[in-house]
């Protein structure tokens, strides 16, 4: 069975870096906790790439590592901080209005943001992001089109496959 | 605007996130930790056996753990001399969704030093994986009280690894590290230093290298390089627990060419971006 090279995943995961600096910073929301996370998580990828089974998938098979120890990270502070809760400090005006949909989508419940920005701020198919959470593809899709019901926004026109 | 718009734009905030200077050193740190953890599980894999006069040194460490597979060989490195070091437990396996990497040093000589080097590993390995099998088991009561599905449980999964390094050798001096990593959320390392003058029986010391001085001789080296970093603004003030001098306790190892490094626990004197903390005494 073939495998990823060494050189590949090693490339793909220092040339993609800022991407999942940003998606582990969505989660964490400190820049320390977020670059510990992608730390462990390349470690752990380069240390686990032999059960890599088809390294066609190897993209979404990163993102699975790096989204569960995201999500491990936060279990382990005890509580998921809501991003109002933490941009409101010290802020007099209201947000500007690309920032409050950010938010909005950060305050949705962790299974529903989580599909959202992988479909919408990393370009994942739904496919890839059935890899990634470890469900069903039908799963991805209800939890997209629920979250952006709550956001109130309409799939016309939207790509979603 | 239409709807998508309004997603077009919060990506842009999302891609507006500032990137840390330094990410690309953690990431390459993470590369380099997950090579280091590779080779080890591969290392497991080959067994070679000497001949009965290097395996005269087989002990069950009596660990909590039952290992599925325990060698004893004469391993790597064979350093001649008054000693050797030899790895006489080795595991690789997983239980309750902890996987278990663990080589242990122990150091075969004469003399009560490296009894109680050897004693001293060994307790604190079994109090390192005792407390990863606490951190396990109080994780995933945690896990499941704030929500988490058996669902999303299973497949999680933390590395225990133990591992040794010979840093210095020579006919009766070594200096090696045991480290020791919880790999689960946040990659890092405890480092053990051990340096061993076996010729006379006993560690050795930052004074033995350095002299009467050596405090001053080390503070004087540790503040210049603290200074000169790149990283100098990620150092603690002395004031807010940063650095302030050397004492007996401090860690060193011996590097090969012979010059003492110093070494600071990872977060302790600075942001736990900065690093490893290392001080070659030169």
């Amino acid at each position: 069975m073939p495998t990823i090279t060494d050189n590949a995943l090693e490339t793909f995961l220092v040339d993609h870096q800022d991407r999942f600096y940003r998606l582990a910073y969505s989660y964490l929301r400190h820049p320390e906790d977020a670059m510990d996370a992608v730390q462990t998580a390349v470690c752990r990828a380069i240390e686990r790439q032999d059960r890599l089974r088809n390294p066609a998938f190897f993209r979404s098979w990163f993102y699975r590592i790096l989204v569960n120890v995201c999500l491990d990270a936060l279990r382990r502070r005890g509580r998921f901080v809501p991003l109002t809760e933490l941009m409101d400090i010290g802020r007099e005006d209201p947000p500007p209005a690309d920032e409050l949909l950010f938010r909005q989508i950060d305050a949705l419940p962790q299974e529903v943001s989580t599909v959202i920005k992988l479909r919408f701020f990393e370009d994942l198919s739904l496919k890839e992001i059935s890899v990634v959470t470890g469900c069903n593809i039908n799963t991805v899709k209800s939890r997209l089109y629920s979250g952006l019901k709550k956001l109130k926004l309409s799939l016309e026109g939207a790509d979603l496959v | 605007m239409k709807q998508l718009d309004q997603i077009q734009q919060s990506r842009e905030a999302y891609e507006r996130i500032p990137i840390p200077d330094n990410l690309d050193e953690r990431v390459r740190e993470g590369v380099r930790q997950g090579r280091a953890a590779r080779a080890a599980r591969r290392r497991r894999r080959v067994q070679r056996w000497f001949g009965a006069a290097a395996c005269f040194a087989v002990l069950f460490m009596g660990l909590n753990l039952s290992p599925t597979v325990a060698h004893a060989a004469a391993g790597v490195p064979v350093l001649g001399g008054l000693f050797q070091v030899l790895t006489v437990v080795r595991y690789d396996r997983s239980e309750d969704g902890v996987n278990y990497t663990v080589d242990v040093p122990v150091v075969e000589a004469e003399g009560d030093t490296a009894a109680a080097v050897n004693a001293a590993i060994q307790t604190e390995m079994e109090r390192r994986l005792e407390q990863a099998r606490r951190d396990w088991a109080d994780y995933q009561e945690a896990f499941f009280a704030t929500g988490g599905t058996e669902e999303e449980w299973a497949g999680r999964e933390m590395d225990v690894i133990i591992d040794y390094a010979v840093k210095y050798q020579s006919e009766t001096q070594v200096s090696f590290v045991v480290t020791m990593a919880e790999c689960w959320v946040a990659a890092q390392e405890e480092w053990y230093c051990y340096n061993l003058d076996l010729a006379g029986d006993k560690t050795i010391t930052l004074r033995d290298l350095l002299g009467e001085n050596w405090a001053d001789i080390c503070n004087e080296a540790i503040r210049r390089q603290i200074g000169e970093s790149r990283d100098s603004a990620l150092f603690f003030a002395p004031a807010e627990g940063g650095f302030t001098t050397v004492d007996e306790n401090t860690a060193f190892y011996i590097r090969a060419d012979g010059v003492p490094v110093v070494v600071f626990p990872r977060g302790s004197i600075a942001a736990r971006a900065a690093g490893a903390l290392e001080f070659p005494l030169v």
